[in-house]
């Protein structure tokens, strides 16, 4: 019989232990498999949205987050000159504000407001009626918004929409505008719940009267395929060195430093508990087990099986705990981290495409050496146990018991 | 504080022939189970010299002890420690396998052997299934599986009633009829006089010592 079949058999032979050990790994390997998912499923998804885009550099006034940070100054020039790099295929403008849309039942009720200068390329998707029109009417400008605010509004394609802009803290209230509803789209980061809506920029400045009109927020580049974003960001850093440019995944690297870094961190500290817990479930089974066959292992060995042979046993042992706990952990895992991923996803302005789990391979191959090396060290005191037993006391005790 | 050493074994110098059947008895903490794992090559004297088929046996490492262990030797327990989720059949193969026997030649000496103690029927049983005279007669054909040249066996009746015992008894003795030699460690007075040699011992040394050439 081979030291799998004989593990097989000595594993069987309790079912009980056998199940409650194989259930134990399960959960605790479902719970390690949900944070090798989250440890990096943040950053996989972000940049998953942000390539989404169609749009690989961003230029913006510092380091923070557009929103976050102060406007960039001479809008218009740096539009030109960005577009003046051979790198760049293409330049779009972004203004953030906000709006008050004028709703009969409901006064304070406040919107995202969004203006734009050139393609807007995959940042939303039209859902309903058209996008925006490239010659708008200056007297009634086209507004899309999203569902959200769509149905608040109760908004069709082709309604008024009223609002007023909010742009800048402090500013005296503005007079209305009117805007037809052009569409209804969804916003590549759109929020859940969250009430979004962009027209193009001149009609923006209008609504919003900023005391800088010429500002941006951001700008989006999409670079020439043969350049690539880093040379694309290398040209920018070189043309407006006052300024911040970074390819997709180095915002992606920032965000990992700086916003992502408490899940790494959350994931990183479970994923060690998880493990640790793993370790003894595992151990504790295996040690109980072995002492409860000390006189047959001590019988073994007298019979002339070699150490290596009783050390094969516990490891296959072992192995069958960790490999069939394992293996219930991955759909186990997936359902977990599906209704753990729909509850985080619900956290304000968390965008509705940004996933916190997130599949990859790599992570499969990681739960797999991580389980396996558990599995191994924590067969290392059983294995001492049976290999160093004392033969003739084992057996002398055992027949005295 | 550490316990003082106990000297289990001491000034015994024994020879176990080829085809003869030993025996020996003594009260409880005597040494007569030390001895039979000397004999056995499961432990080595801290002092004075040990051999079997003339290799010396403290001068062995594990492997090659738990070789000859495997391959020369035979071992039968008072306890019997079949191992319980593998079946009378399983267990008898168990040994073979380790000793290399492919699965045809296990097969065919498991059958012969289970038939040589009379549990062909009881094949497939566990040995929960099994009664105490029928484990003990399963782990004396394991002990025989890889034709050994020695038959150690320590109290091999000890769990059992008195007719079972014999029973038992009466297949040890036709062990040894058929060419293995038998060390036997027993209290059992009726198994100790069918011995041809029979030791008795006392503190570790060999007290009496009845029949057998040395």
């Amino acid at each position: 019989m081979t030291s799998f079949g004989f593990a097989w058999r000595s594993l069987t032979r309790q079912p009980a232990r056998a199940l409650l050990g194989v259930t134990g790994v399960s959960v605790v390997g479902a719970l390690l498999f949900d944070m090798l998912l989250l440890s990096g499923g943040l950053a996989v998804s972000f940049r998953d949205l942000l390539d989404g885009l169609g749009f690989d550099v961003r230029v913006t006034a510092n380091q923070w987050v557009p929103s976050r940070g102060p406007l960039i100054g001479d809008g218009a020039g740096v539009l030109a000159k960005l577009r003046g790099l051979r790198e760049v295929q293409d330049v779009t403008l972004l203004r953030f504000g906000q709006a008050e849309v004028v709703l009969d039942d409901d006064p304070d009720f406040s919107a995202n407001f969004m203006g734009i200068r050139g393609r807007a390329r995959k940042s939303w998707t039209v859902i309903e009626g058209q996008d925006l029109p490239e010659q708008d009417d200056p007297s009634i400008p086209s507004i899309l918004v999203n569902r959200s605010l769509a149905d608040k509004a109760r908004l069709s394609a082709g309604d008024l929409l009223r609002l007023r802009g909010t742009c800048e803290p402090g500013a005296a209230a503005m007079p209305t505008t009117d805007f037809r509803v052009a569409g209804i789209v969804a916003f590549r980061f759109e929020a859940a719940g969250h009430h979004d809506s962009v027209t193009g920029l001149d009609a923006f400045l209008r609504a919003c009267e900023p005391r800088d009109p010429d500002a941006a927020t951001l700008f989006l580049v999409a670079s020439h395929a043969e350049a690539g974003p880093a040379a694309t960001v290398r040209a920018i850093r070189q043309a407006l060195p006052d300024l911040h440019a970074y390819t997709n995944q180095q915002f992606v690297d920032r965000m990992q430093v700086t916003d992502f870094s408490y899940f790494r961190q959350i994931s990183f500290a479970l994923s060690t508990i998880t493990l640790f817990f793993a370790f003894l479930l595992i151990a504790t089974l295996l040690t109980v087990s072995v002492n409860q066959r000390l006189g047959e292992v001590a019988a073994l060995r007298a019979l002339g099986f070699r150490r290596r042979r009783i050390i094969a046993d516990l490891l296959w042992e072992s192995a069958l705990f960790v490999g069939a706990g394992g293996l219930v952990a991955l759909p186990l895992g997936g359902l977990i981290a599906g209704r753990l991923d729909a509850i985080l996803r619900e956290m304000p302005g968390i965008p509705a495409g940004l996933h916190f789990f997130v599949f990859q391979p790599r992570v499969v191959a990681e739960y797999t050496v991580l389980l396996a090396v558990t599995g191994v060290l924590a067969a290392a005191y059983p294995i001492y146990l049976a290999a160093r037993l004392p033969i003739t006391a084992t057996l002398r005790r055992e027949v005295v018991s | 504080m550490s316990a003082a050493p106990v000297v289990a074994v001491q000034e015994v110098s024994l020879s176990i022939a080829p085809e003869t059947y030993t025996a020996i008895s003594g009260p409880s903490g005597c040494g007569k189970s030390t001895l039979l794992h000397l004999l056995g090559c499961v432990d080595t004297p801290t002092s004075g010299e040990l051999f079997f088929d003339g290799h010396e046996v403290g001068s062995l490492g594990d492997r090659e002890r738990s070789l000859i262990r495997l391959t020369r030797i035979g071992f039968v327990f008072q306890r019997f420690f079949l191992l319980p989720m593998l079946t009378a059949r399983e267990n008898v193969e168990l040994p073979q396998g380790e000793a290399g026997a492919r699965r045809a030649e296990r097969r065919e000496r498991t059958a012969e052997l289970l038939d040589y103690v009379g549990l062909t029927s009881r094949a497939e049983h566990r040995p929960s299934q099994l009664s105490g005279g029928e484990m003990q007669r399963v782990a004396i054909a394991r002990a025989l599986a890889n034709r050994p040249r020695l038959l150690l066996a320590d109290e091999p009746t000890g769990e059992l009633d008195e007719t079972t015992g014999k029973q038992i008894a009466d297949l040890l003795d036709r062990v040894h009829a058929d060419g293995t030699a038998i060390v036997v460690v027993t209290h059992n007075t009726a198994l100790a006089g069918r011995a041809s040699q029979q030791l008795e011992m006392r503190d570790g040394r060999v007290r009496r010592r009845v029949g057998g050439a040395s």
